[in-house]
């Protein structure tokens, strides 16, 4: 269970909020033409990637306020969340800790043998 | 196996006897006692028949790792798999054994034994093939379940548990000498700390061995005492005893599980158990280490036990288990228990160790020496024997001499593990330590400190440099403890994991998991068959995959892999653990959400008019709404539903609409966002008018539907469907924070705030007149798709005309409380006009009888309104709206969609149901192509013949031919393909 830190209400518990996919996902300007690639890219395609991600959440169960936050995929921590007219930050600023697949121990693991 | 009691111990109450019932029989055991202690008191150590050979098993361990001593506690609801070695006795109890019949003693199951040798590892897989598909299902899983497994399911559980949280900066888990210590430096400090033991009784190793012999110059009793009150009287620290954490998740969250009722029986009615749930900064494990057992021939047989638990049998419960252990091991961890026997005046009957003389601990050698205890060095078990209980073991010795020993109790140490199931849920990385043999801690994930034995300390002598180094992050007071030990060692141990057997044998089996019955012979033949990944070795044979998780074998069998793979243990890696560590029941889990608690019940301002007037009810959502009303007991549901819609057709009907979804939007922008958030076009709608609108998700496709009052250009009220109202208010939240920032507009749900009444029939206009005498429902005051807002008795109403059953109708909303109050007087009023409540599913007939649609029945997420014929609905001028783009995708043109059209059996006789496929062929012959299928069927009395709503490929121009619904039977009925609309084409009496 993460601990979110809801941008108007501080941290809260993860079963108030509800996920909403990837962020700064731009809504094509409905008063242009649009062609059938760009319209279906931002109605179907989102990315899913190990490690840093710009992603969406809502406050459902407090203030109902959306906002972004970075996510770490592979660890699930939320680096930074911030309200949706701030400007989203560099992910370079951030490190991706874990390289295993989704965290698991880089030792000891069954998922995988260390090579010599 | 013959017991005896130590006379003196703390823990024990040797005066209060307490009689409790094993499979029927009375036994006594005394206050303090667990079911272990107390069967091995009575000489009792055959608990339990196994898993998959039925062979009897003893008590193994004295802990929450054993794997065998599994047992039903018949007076708990028939609580099943409860480790007879912590769950405590009480006066009255009734326990029984697990997975015997007919009884312990002679287990119809053991003839599996005979049959081992074919049921290896994979046996299912391979076996259980053919001769065909069905045979699983109905005949070998039947079967094979009956025959394996542990206990059997509660059948009336009543089980009440409750939730509590916290939050604190430090968790301490384990209460023993370094979960003190630990506690201890953060007495009086500014940290809020959570010390939680699994034990009524803090103090762990200290009670549970006499390996220390001082602390600070007072004897450990003493010390224990002294520091449980510093800790205890410190307002910072909270003790949560009989505790057991479960689960360590991600950002310190912690589960743990407390029994409420240790050595007494539950209440019922009472909280049985607490699941708390905790938050912390920091977690400090102190949780100990788990000895591990060793394989050889038979070392599953009752009489056999880890040599740590001999002892904490002694110190604990003042019980020997037996006069004369032979003790087997090869390491130094068995050392105390020697010392703790010649202490209690008992002698081992034969010390063997694998280890050589010379490695063998001074101190040891002379204790055995002394007390002329016969010492076996670099020897091994080949076996052990005895019939439902150990008599003898053969003994090779340094010279590869077989010797016979006879004992009724044999201990044994495999060497010591850290605790580490809860260090890796926290995903916290292991290492190998090929010193000590074991995987230990390395690099924490989260802020995890361990201690001691946990964190692979298995000796003493850094216990204060340690604690100070690793609390430096914290602002407390350097610990300075002084300890002396009475077996002076260092931990020492030998590889060994398995002994061969003398003979070779088919029958012969050496156990690496004894809940799962998973033999070392398991394992090698796996590795054959090519399941050398740790992973895949433990599901083809189940290793370690039992409630204890192989607490104490799943490092041996890591070890036997990896000498057979010639690898070393790190390359090899462990399979992971899960939580929890322990079972815990599932009504724990639930807590309080259960029964009437477990989802809310919404319920209508009518709704008790309803239960007084026969109403059957449906669940819509969270929502009970009427289904259908019984004018008595015996008229069937389908008799009211026609009598229900026949009188709205030919009277008039009245409907509870309060679990329509209403939303009000407001806002100077408000007319923007509702052409942009619905397909419809509001801006040349008239103040006062109400539109159907439907709405679509990005994808083009029909989300939801209701009708739109426009009160104003900044002021609109929607309505949703039942089960929609949470998503389209949500939907609307999110495009006007996320995409239309700019639209000045607020949202909010009215949906309890108003009660709904729907009525309709060609009576309805009287019926309105009478109820609401100052207002004119003319057509010409009052027309089709128009709202107006009253006041009836001081109550602010608002009535729209508007009509889902094809009727006359009006839709009145009220301030919920002043509802019942109007709907009584509807109800007189309407008397004389026929006016009769219905329930849904009259609603459902009527309005399929007019061809509209319910979102969610006849459309399913892959539906446009071309599809459904609504084109009419598109506001084609706007610029944009929620899906408009994709209203041309590529997809959503194509000619062969699915769509809506009307199915009528072409002899009327026929009957149909939702569900059936229609498809063009009278023949079926495989394979069948499937033009779709109906979404909505009724009879109609109306009509006088069943009809149906069905999407279909390329439906619309299909309308006029006729097609086939297949049967369950494999047979067809004849249809004709219609227009969705069965009854009042034109409208007439909508506008009537």
């Amino acid at each position: 269970m993460l601990i979110i830190n809801c941008p108007y209400c501080g941290p809260r518990d993860q079963s108030e909020f509800s996920n909403g996919g990837e962020a700064h996902v731009k809504r094509p300007d409905g008063s242009k033409e649009i062609g059938d690639r760009e319209w279906g890219e931002y109605v179907f395609i989102r990315a899913n990637p190990k490690g840093l991600f710009y992603e969406r959440w809502v406050h459902t169960h407090g203030c109902r306020k959306w906002f972004n936050c970075v996510r770490d995929t592979s660890t699930d921590e939320i680096l930074v969340t911030y309200k949706l007219d701030e400007k989203k930050p560099n992910l370079n600023n951030f490190k991706s800790v874990v390289k295993t697949p989704s965290g698991e121990p880089e030792v000891g693991s069954g998922n995988f043998t260390v090579e010599k | 196996m013959k017991s005896i009691n130590l006379k003196e111990n703390q823990f024990i109450q040797f005066h209060q006897k307490i009689s409790f019932k094993f499979d029927g029989v009375k036994y006594f055991g005394y206050k303090g006692d667990t079911i272990a202690s107390a069967l091995l008191r009575n000489n009792i150590n055959l608990v339990g028949r196994s898993f998959k050979y039925h062979r009897p098993r003893g008590i193994y361990t004295c802990g929450i790792e054993e794997p065998n001593a599994l047992v039903q506690i018949i007076s708990e609801y028939s609580e099943p798999n409860t480790r007879a070695t912590i769950k405590k006795i009480y006066e009255g109890m009734e326990i029984e054994s697990q997975n015997r019949w007919p009884s312990l003693e002679n287990d119809f199951g053991s003839i599996n034994n005979l049959f081992s040798p074919i049921f290896t590892a994979g046996f299912y897989y391979k076996t259980f093939m053919g001769p065909h598909k069905k045979f699983w299902k109905n005949l070998y899983e039947p079967l094979i379940r009956r025959a394996a497994g542990l206990g059997k399911p509660p059948k009336d559980f009543k089980g009440i548990s409750n939730h509590i949280h916290h939050n604190v900066d430090v968790t301490i888990i384990g209460g023993g000498l370094n979960g003190l210590l630990a506690a201890k430096s953060f007495i009086n400090s500014n940290y809020d700390v959570l010390l939680i033991d699994f034990e009524e009784q803090l103090g762990g190793i200290i009670n549970n061995s006499n390996k220390i012999s001082l602390i600070d110059n007072k004897e450990p009793k003493d010390w224990l005492k002294e520091t449980i009150q510093e800790i205890e009287g410190s307002k910072n620290i909270k003790i949560l005893k009989n505790t057991l954490v479960t689960t360590y998740n991600y950002i310190n969250h912690l589960i743990a599980i407390e029994d409420r009722f240790v050595g007494s029986k539950p209440i019922e009615g009472k909280v049985n158990s607490t699941l708390h749930k905790i938050r912390t900064g920091h977690t400090i494990l102190c949780n100990g280490h788990i000895e591990r057992f060793l394989s050889f021939q038979n070392n599953d047989l009752p009489g056999i036990m880890l040599s740590s638990s001999f002892e904490k049998y002694m110190c604990r419960y003042g019980l020997a288990p037996s006069k004369e252990p032979v003790i087997f091991s090869n390491n130094s961890n068995s050392n105390s228990l020697v010392y703790s026997l010649i202490k209690a005046g008992l002698k081992p009957k034969a010390y063997i160790d694998s280890r050589s003389g010379e490695e063998i601990e001074p101190n040891l050698f002379e204790l055995i020496r002394k007390n002329d205890v016969p010492l076996y060095t670099n020897s091994q078990i080949k076996g052990a024997f005895g019939n439902k209980k150990i008599e003898k073991i053969l003994v090779e010795d340094s010279s590869g001499a077989l010797n016979e020993i006879k004992c009724d109790c044999l201990c044994l140490s495999g060497g010591i593990n850290p605790d580490v199931h809860l260090f890796t849920q926290s995903k916290g990385l292991l290492d190998w330590d090929e010193k000590d043999l074991t995987y230990k801690p390395s690099k924490p994930f989260q802020p995890t400190i361990t201690l001691g034995s946990a964190s692979g300390q298995f000796n003493f002598d850094n216990l204060n440099s340690d604690i100070n180094e690793k609390f430096k992050t914290f602002k407390v007071k350097k610990l300075d403890v002084k300890l002396e030990l009475n077996t002076n060692t260092k931990y020492n141990i030998e590889k060994l994991w398995e002994v061969s057997p003398q003979k070779k044998s088919l029958w012969a089996k050496s156990f690496i998991d004894l809940q799962n019955d998973v033999t070392t012979k398991d394992i090698r033949q796996a590795i054959t068959e090519g399941f050398d990944r740790i992973e895949h070795l433990k599901r083809y044979t189940t290793n370690s995959m039992g409630t204890d998780q192989g607490k104490i074998s799943s490092i041996n069998a890591l070890g036997i892999v990896s000498d057979l793979l010639d690898k070393k243990v790190n390359e090899v890696g462990t399979t992971i653990y899960r939580p929890p560590y322990a079972p815990l029941s599932f009504s724990a889990i639930a807590g309080r959400n259960c029964y009437e608690f477990y989802d809310p019940e919404r319920k209508s301002p009518i709704h008790s008019w309803h239960l007084k007037n026969g109403a059957i009810f449906e669940d819509v959502g969270q929502w009970k709404r009427p289904w259908y009303f019984q004018i008595n007991k015996d008229e069937s549901m389908h008799d009211a539903v026609q009598r229900e819609s026949k009188n709205v057709r030919e009277n008039a009907g009245i409907l509870d609409g309060s679990t329509l979804g209403k939303i009000e939007i407001k806002g100077e922008d408000a007319l923007e966002f509702m052409n942009l958030i619905y397909t419809n076009s509001f801006t040349k709608m008239k103040q006062g008018s109400a539109r159907y609108a439907l709405m679509l998700g990005e994808d083009g496709m029909v989300k939801d539907d209701g009708i739109i009052c426009k009160i104003s250009d900044q002021h609109f009220i929607a309505t949703t469907t039942t089960g929609g109202a949470a998503t389209v208010l949500g939907c609307m939240e999110e495009y006007a924070q996320t995409e239309w920032p700019n639209l000045k507009v607020f949202m909010n749900s009215i949906t309890e705030q108003y009660a709904t009444f729907n009525i309709s029939g060609p009576k309805t206009r009287e019926i309105m007149k009478k109820a609401f005498p100052n207002i004119n429902f003319s057509n010409e005051w009052f027309p089709f798709m128009t709202f107006q807002f009253h006041e009836f008795n001081g109550v602010p109403i608002r009535i729209l005309r508007a009509s889902f059953t094809g009727e006359l109708g009006y839709e009145i909303y009220i301030p919920s409380n002043s509802a019942p109050k109007i709907w009584d007087n509807i109800q007189s009023v309407g008397k004389e006009f026929g006016l009769a409540p219905y329930g849904t599913e009259a609603m459902h007939l009527l309005r399929a009888e007019k061809g509209y649609i319910i979102v969610g029945q006849d459309t399913d997420g892959s539906i446009t309104p071309i599809d459904l014929g609504l084109s009419w609905m598109i506001g084609k001028s706007k610029k944009d709206f929620l899906g408009k783009r994709s209203l041309t995708r590529s997809d959503t043109i194509r000619e062969d969609r699915k769509q809506l059209v009307g199915i009528i059996p072409s002899n009327k006789a026929d009957k149909l149901e939702e569900g059936q496929h229609i498809i063009l062929d009278k023949e079926i012959k495989s394979p069948v192509p499937m033009l779709g299928h109906i979404t909505s069927c009724y009879y109609s009395s109306t009509l006088g013949h069943d009809f149906a709503l069905a999407v279909i490929k390329n439906g619309h121009s299909m309308i006029g031919t006729k097609a086939y619904a297949s049967t369950s039977s494999m047979s067809t009925t004849g249809v004709d393909i219609v227009k969705p609309v069965f009854y009042d084409e034109d409208n007439k009496r909508l506008i009537s």
